[in-house]
Formats: structure tokens, C-alpha cells, sequence
């Protein structure tokens, strides 16, 4: 199965993205940054189901909390970077 | 306190919750313990230790930003202490040489950063238990000069509920911002941050929140001054401290075991209802100033309308130093607070700067038995 990783602000907006896609109904796990695709260095972010993507940031765009980066993670376990909405 | 034995093994009965609660809900003492042995650091790795310890504190975020109307969690710091909120809050509000305008009430843990910073202190003097009077005093002296409001919500040495709301309507007209000490009031008054539109509310969380002591919270409006620059576990790889809340404020490793006893002591607080915690202790205080006054020889102060009155109460033994009645009273087993419990500036707005008084604070877990006790004790001291 594929997955996205929303890249967050910081550990507690990862969290808050969690809390709100877990009370949407959606699965989302709390997990650290790769260094490979780390912005600013340590951090946080919520890797969630492909099929959940848009479900995920039209909840996340109605509690006005956005992801820094979208990435795409393919089966080999590789980050490639998604457009913004 | 009922069940509770000092280190000599005599029973106490505790009234100084003012200082710090210090019976417990018995979930706090069993969630400091498991974090301790199950917790690491917030921020500081992906291994189910420290994401245990991140969950906990994001917890305790939502809780408290529940109890105080706070929109989102990020606006949740928490400190070591009330002391320590209000020196961020301060520090970010207040430059050398401003001007500041603050109760006759306050704490020296507001006055003396203000003296710190050189800062003109404007104090709003006005009698005890007079609101109406406090209010027409903050009117005349917020004034274009005043760049900043620090305001008690309770007094810690008379209990005195001060007109809050009113003088954060004021600021929020004049648009000048005010800090709030809610060291006295969080866990006993209804706080909104949201209808309140105070910059900070600073408050303990080891006194009506009922967590360990070396919790506080700061609710922040407004980016605050973190007081210290280090390690926060995000955006590492840059010299400066990240922009945005929480994490520009809350530098090193977090208390996470005392944050995870704050947790349960505010879910307790949110489950008992504060409103319930307030009108028992209510209760206590007024059959406590009830039958203090008709002592004769003990001078109270307390509002006897009890609608501006908390759990908090003053009175002096008249011929008695209040640092005598409260040892005594603590060699018959009852703690108490004498002297001018770090507020010297509410002793003078009140006239008791010189001989101080004995202070009396009851929390939720204190019975009607134990304020009969209490009065016995004082009785015949005060009988000799």
C-alpha cells in the first residue's frame, strides 16, 4: 500500500493533525521526519493511507491546519515530494 | 487533611492551599509514577517511550485547553510555575523604563520582575472586597502612557475575587494588553481565555489544578519571550529558536512527569466541576470567618456578601504576632501561612504591612470536621 507523509510545523501540530484525522474517522500515524527530506532539521510528521489524502486535507483545511510538505512514499520506501492543494 | 501523616507521623490538618494543594486526587501520585518509569522526552526521538511521553503532554494540552476555553493547544505552554509564566509574559510585554499598571493586590512575583525591568508601577489602590472602587481606579489610571496591565484574578493573601472581566473589558477598549495571575482562580473560577482577550494568563499547576509541584501554565495569546534559548527537538538545524508556539517557549527537556500528574489533577478538576470545588470551599471559609469573628479577639477580613470572597482567608490574633499562631497551630497539627506571603504590596493596600496575618486556604479535599478542629485549636490559644 502506498502512503503520504504531511510534513508538520512541529511535534504538537503533527499531533493535532492526528487527533483531527483520528476524530474524522481516518487513520493517521504520528511518526519523526526522514533527515533526507527534513526542512529545517529535527521534527515531526503523520504518514497516512494514499486512498485518505484527500479526505485528510479537505478535514485538515477545515480546522485550518496545513502541513508544511506533502511527500508521496513509494513501496521501496522513498520520499518524493507532492504538490501543495 | 484526613488520612495524611507529616514526617512525624502526627495527622495534619492542612489549610494552606494557597501555597500548594497538598492532598491529591489519587490518580496524580499513580500517573507521575508511571511516567516515570515509562516516559522519556517529548520531542526527542521516534521510539515508543518518547512518543508515550509526547502523547502525555499533548494530552494534558487538550485538557487544560478545555478547562479554559483555549482554541488550540499550541497556545498551552507550560513552565515550572506561575512565577515563571509571569516573568515570560512580562518580559515580553513590558521594556525598560514603561509604564505599567497593576492592582494593589499583586504578587511579588509580578512586582519584582517590574522592578527588574525599571519599569513605573501605577498601582490601582483601592479597599478590600470593593470592586466597584478597584474598577473606577483602573479607569483613572490607564491612562496613553500605561503600555501594560498585569492584573491578580484572587488575591493570595485575602482571597479577594477582583472584577476581572471588567478590567479586561477596559484594556481591550483602550487597547492596551493586560497579564493575568491566576495562581489563585485556575481550578476555582471559570477562566475563558477567549472571552477574557487577555494577552497571558498565568497560573500553578500544583495548587487548584491539583498537579506536582513544578508545573505551571502559561495561556498565550501572543508569541511570549521564552526567558532561555536551547534545544526544543524541532527545526534543529537552525541557530534560531523556532518562530511558533509552543515549542518558542518551552526549551529542554519538559517535567513530563510532573505534566503527567497535572494531567490527572486537571481531569479531576474538569470531572468534579469547578463550580463544586468553589462553593465547598466556600462553605469551609465562611463557617471558618463565621465563628472567627464572634471570637472576639480575632480581627477577620472577609466579605461577608462571600460574593467576592474564595477559599482563601486572612484574620489576625489581636495581641498575637501571626508568626506565633501559626506556629502554634502547627504544633497542634495545623498548617497554616503567616507573614506576608510574598504579596507586601496587598499587606500595605489593606493596612497589614506591619504585623502581617495568619492565612487560612482550604482546598476540595478539606471537611467541615477539620475547620471545627481548626476553630477549637484557635480558641484556646486565643483563650490564654
Amino acid at each position: 500500500m502506498d502512503y503520504y507523509f504531511l510534513l508538520c510545523r512541529s511535534l504538537t501540530y503533527a499531533q493535532r493533525t492526528v487527533a483531527i484525522l483520528e476524530r474524522g474517522g481516518l487513520s493517521a500515524y504520528l511518526t519523526r521526519v526522514p533527515q533526507t527530506v527534513a526542512v529545517k532539521g529535527c521534527g515531526y510528521g503523520v504518514k497516512i493511507s494514499k486512498r485518505y489524502l484527500e479526505r485528510s486535507l479537505s478535514l485538515l483545511d477545515y480546522h485550518q491546519l496545513y502541513p508544511k510538505k506533502i511527500f508521496a512514499i513509494s513501496i521501496d520506501g522513498m520520499y518524493q515530494e507532492h504538490p501543495m492543494p | 487533611m484526613r488520612g495524611h501523616q507529616n514526617p512525624v507521623e502526627k495527622p495534619t490538618i492542612y489549610l494552606d492551599s494557597a501555597a500548594t494543594t497538598l492532598q491529591k486526587p489519587s490518580g496524580v501520585s499513580r500517573a507521575v509514577a508511571y511516567a516515570m518509569g515509562h516516559c522519556a522526552s517529548v520531542g526527542r526521538g521516534g521510539h515508543p517511550t518518547a512518543m508515550l511521553a509526547a502523547n502525555t503532554v499533548f494530552q494534558c494540552r487538550e485538557a487544560v485547553a478545555e478547562l479554559f476555553h483555549v482554541p488550540k493547544v499550541e497556545q498551552v505552554i507550560f513552565t515550572q510555575n506561575a512565577t515563571h509564566g509571569l516573568n515570560m509574559a512580562i518580559k515580553t510585554l513590558v521594556h525598560t523604563g514603561d509604564t505599567v499598571l497593576i492592582s494593589g493586590y499583586e504578587h511579588n512575583a509580578v512586582t519584582r520582575p517590574l522592578r527588574k525591568l525599571n519599569a513605573t508601577i501605577k498601582v490601582a489602590q483601592s479597599p478590600l472586597f470593593r470592586p466597584d472602587m478597584m474598577y473606577q481606579r483602573f479607569e483613572q489610571l490607564l491612562t496613553p502612557d500605561v503600555t501594560c496591565v498585569i492584573c491578580n484574578h484572587i488575591s493570595n493573601v485575602f482571597g479577594y475575587v477582583l472584577p476581572l472581566e471588567e478590567i479586561s473589558a477596559l484594556c481591550h477598549t483602550r487597547q492596551v494588553p493586560l497579564i493575568v495571575d491566576a495562581s489563585q482562580s485556575a481550578g476555582v473560577k471559570s477562566i475563558d481565555v477567549q472571552q477574557l482577550q487577555a494577552a497571558f494568563v498565568a497560573m500553578p499547576g500544583h495548587k487548584g489544578l491539583y498537579g506536582p509541584q513544578g508545573t505551571g501554565i502559561l495561556l498565550c495569546n501572543q508569541i511570549p519571550n521564552s526567558l532561555m534559548e536551547g534545544g526544543t527537538g524541532s527545526d534543529s538545524a537552525e541557530l534560531e529558536m523556532p518562530s511558533y508556539l509552543p515549542d518558542c517557549a518551552e526549551v529542554g527537556t519538559h517535567n513530563v512527569c510532573g505534566i503527567a500528574g497535572l494531567l490527572a489533577g486537571v481531569r479531576y478538576v474538569t470531572k468534579r466541576g469547578v463550580v463544586s470545588i468553589a462553593h465547598h470551599e466556600k462553605e469551609l471559609i465562611k463557617k471558618a470567618a463565621e465563628e472567627l469573628t464572634v471570637m472576639g479577639n480575632v480581627w477577620v477580613y472577609y466579605d461577608h456578601t462571600q460574593i467576592y470572597q474564595s477559599g482563601v482567608l486572612s484574620f489576625v490574633v489581636k495581641g498575637m504576632d501571626c508568626e506565633e499562631v501559626g506556629h502554634l497551630l502547627g504544633e497542634q497539627g495545623i498548617a497554616v501561612r503567616a507573614g506576608l506571603h510574598c504579596a507586601p504590596l496587598a499587606h500595605r493596600t489593606v493596612g497589614t504591612m506591619e504585623g502581617g496575618t495568619v492565612r487560612m486556604s482550604v482546598s476540595t479535599f478539606n471537611t467541615t470536621r477539620e475547620i471545627e478542629q481548626f476553630l477549637r485549636v484557635l480558641f484556646r490559644m486565643t483563650q490564654r
